[in-house]
């Protein structure tokens, strides 16, 4: 097994405050690896600094072996990761076919076709319906996306990061903002994704976390304090001083 | 959809009209008004791809009007006296002169867009306005082409089969170009290049998390912006047989801002209604006073208020 994304010694500095601190990383290809911990111990950073958003201060991160620290965001999206966001990140005055289909479009190639309508390419929105229909949207397809429940915006977001083709999902608290029944939906959506894709999940909902990830580390104050499968980070002793015992 | 198609044909069959309603009520000025819309309205409209689609507030939309309509004049002005530099002829046929003046200002867009897309916002607005008041000092200072006052020339630009004075019959070239204009653009924002434009203006950051490197589609679409802006210079100019720094004042700017915003942006119909209804009010305003703008500026107020999708949205 070799790890799709490695991380080594991440760093990132805001001002006086040190969001991640040597952070190192696994992430193996196929599993579902959760990323946890209290409130403000850099999981959000994290994912900025691997999805390309920020730049890191020290460190390295690889994918499949490639040095991406220095990359742009467009061409790890090439290479085969993607996110998704907190706060729901989609285009809301296109349908859900056209955000979908839209994706597609980008991951086929360059947009410079300015005659024929994209509306009715069915190479762009027959791969759209069937992530769509993959996610449990197809009957939406055609309800603009501002319109739709907030459950479906987020299952809209996450057809769109499936759409790019990538690899390795990073998921940034896709069951934030949902109900109970909600977060059932999205936990089996996610645990069907896991067969196919290899995912990096941060996620404050923990019976979701542990019932989906193969492996689980530990953040706290950006630094990784733990990792490891469920059962063990559920029995480690610093974890549970840490993080898990605030919550009991 | 097919009754989109047969309000625009109904749309062009009154636009075309519009000659003989002028001779009817015996006011051959409504021809030169008619005129003037068409021209605005086509500018405009390359103007709405930035402002409504893409979401780039670009203020410095003048400079490449200005451009082209100095392209027909400049080029006037050598074909009736010495050379360019002593090598370069002047030129004076429309298939010549009005390519030109398109391509002369799509140059100029790539070159201000290359710079001013690496900002956003406020930022952006003001680079472009800096830019487009930077071609305004120097028109007034290049003497050789009259500086502030302008520069004027005896014919229009000839085509084969029209007279040159016959007011009717550039008319109907400047609403040809409009529809042509028109058309083209509804392709382009239905193409997959018009699908990443309005991508951007929902949600630029989903879209680079997607993968879109969105540099190159902006400067493409602001380059496609001045080239229509530069026709419309180019029209602008032989209208009148007369170009001046006017047109590329930063008022100039606003104006068409103010057509776009006016009409209701994001829609290729809302630049024409914009255009005609600030040359229409202007032209009915001025007739009781100057500060005709003191009345379209609440207007204005009013329908950015009250319409958000302006005077379109009023009727949806």
């Amino acid at each position: 097994m070799s790890a799709l994304l490695e991380v080594r010694g991440l760093m990132k500095r805001f001002g006086g405050l040190i969001a991640t601190n040597n952070l190192d990383l696994d992430v193996t290809e196929g599993e579902l690896h959760a990323l946890i911990g209290p409130n403000g111990a850099g999981k959000s950073t994290a994912i900025g600094l691997i999805s390309g958003e920020l730049k890191p201060d020290a460190g390295t991160i690889r994918l499949a072996r490639a040095d991406i620290t220095a990359a742009p965001i467009a061409a790890r999206v090439r290479l085969g990761m993607t996110r998704s966001f907190q706060v729901t990140s989609i285009l809301p005055e296109f349908t859900a076919l056209e955000n979908v289909a839209l994706v597609e479009q980008i991951r086929a190639g360059h947009s410079f076709r300015f005659w024929r309508e994209a509306a009715r390419d069915r190479s762009l929105t027959d791969p759209a319906r069937d992530t769509l229909a993959r996610i449990g949207l197809a009957a939406r397809a055609e309800v603009a996306a501002r319109d739709l429940a907030h459950g479906e915006q987020r299952q809209l977001e996450l057809a769109m990061a499936l759409m790019t083709g990538a690899k390795l999902l990073l998921l940034d608290e896709p069951m934030a903002g949902l109900g109970a029944t909600e977060s059932q939906a999205m936990t089996e959506i996610l645990a069907g994704l896991k067969r196919h894709t290899t995912i990096l999940l941060v996620e404050h909902d923990m019976d979701a976390v542990f019932a989906l990830a193969d492996r689980i580390t530990v953040l706290v104050y950006g630094q990784a304090i733990a990792s490891g499968p469920p059962d063990a980070i559920r029995a480690d002793p610093a974890v549970r001083a840490a993080y898990l015992g605030e919550e009991a | 959809m097919v009754r989109r198609y047969l309000a625009a044909l109904v749309a062009i069959a009154l636009a075309c009209l519009v000659p003989a309603v002028a001779a009817a009520l015996g006011k051959p000025d409504l021809i030169t008004l008619g005129t003037q819309i068409a021209i605005y309205a086509i500018a405009a409209a390359g103007l709405d791809l930035l402002i409504g689609y893409t979401g780039l507030s670009s203020f410095g939309h003048a400079a490449f009007f200005g451009l082209g309509g100095y392209t027909v004049g400049i080029m006037a002005f050598h074909a009736a006296g010495e050379p360019m530099f002593g090598v370069i002829p002047g030129l004076t046929e429309a298939w010549l002169v009005w390519p030109l003046a398109i391509a002369v200002s799509a140059i100029a867009a790539l070159a201000i867009g290359a710079l001013s897309l690496r900002t956003i916002g406020v930022s952006f607005i003001m680079i472009t306005l800096a830019f487009a008041e930077m071609f305004f000092f120097l028109f007034v200072s290049l003497k050789t082409y009259g500086g502030d006052d302008g520069l004027g020339f005896r014919r229009r630009n000839a085509i084969p089969g029209i007279a040159p004075r016959d007011d009717v019959a550039f008319y109907y070239v400047c609403l040809t170009a409009l529809v042509l204009v028109l058309a083209l653009l509804h392709r382009v924002v239905h193409s997959r290049f018009g699908r990443v434009l309005q991508g951007m203006r929902q949600n630029p950051r989903r879209m680079e998390a997607i993968g879109l490197a969105t540099y190159r589609y902006k400067l493409t679409a602001f380059t496609i912006a001045g080239a229509v802006a530069g026709l419309a210079g180019a029209l602008h100019a032989n209208l009148l047989r007369f170009v001046s720094p006017d047109m590329l004042h930063w008022t100039m700017s606003g104006d068409f801002m103010i057509m776009v915003v006016l009409g209701g942006a994001g829609t290729l119909v809302g630049p024409v209604i914009g255009a005609a209804a600030m040359v229409l009010l202007q032209s009915w305003l001025a007739q009781w006073t100057e500060h005709w703008m003191i009345v379209m500026g609440p207007i204005l107020v009013f329908v950015v208020l009250f319409a958000r999708r302006g005077i379109l949205g009023l009727f949806r």
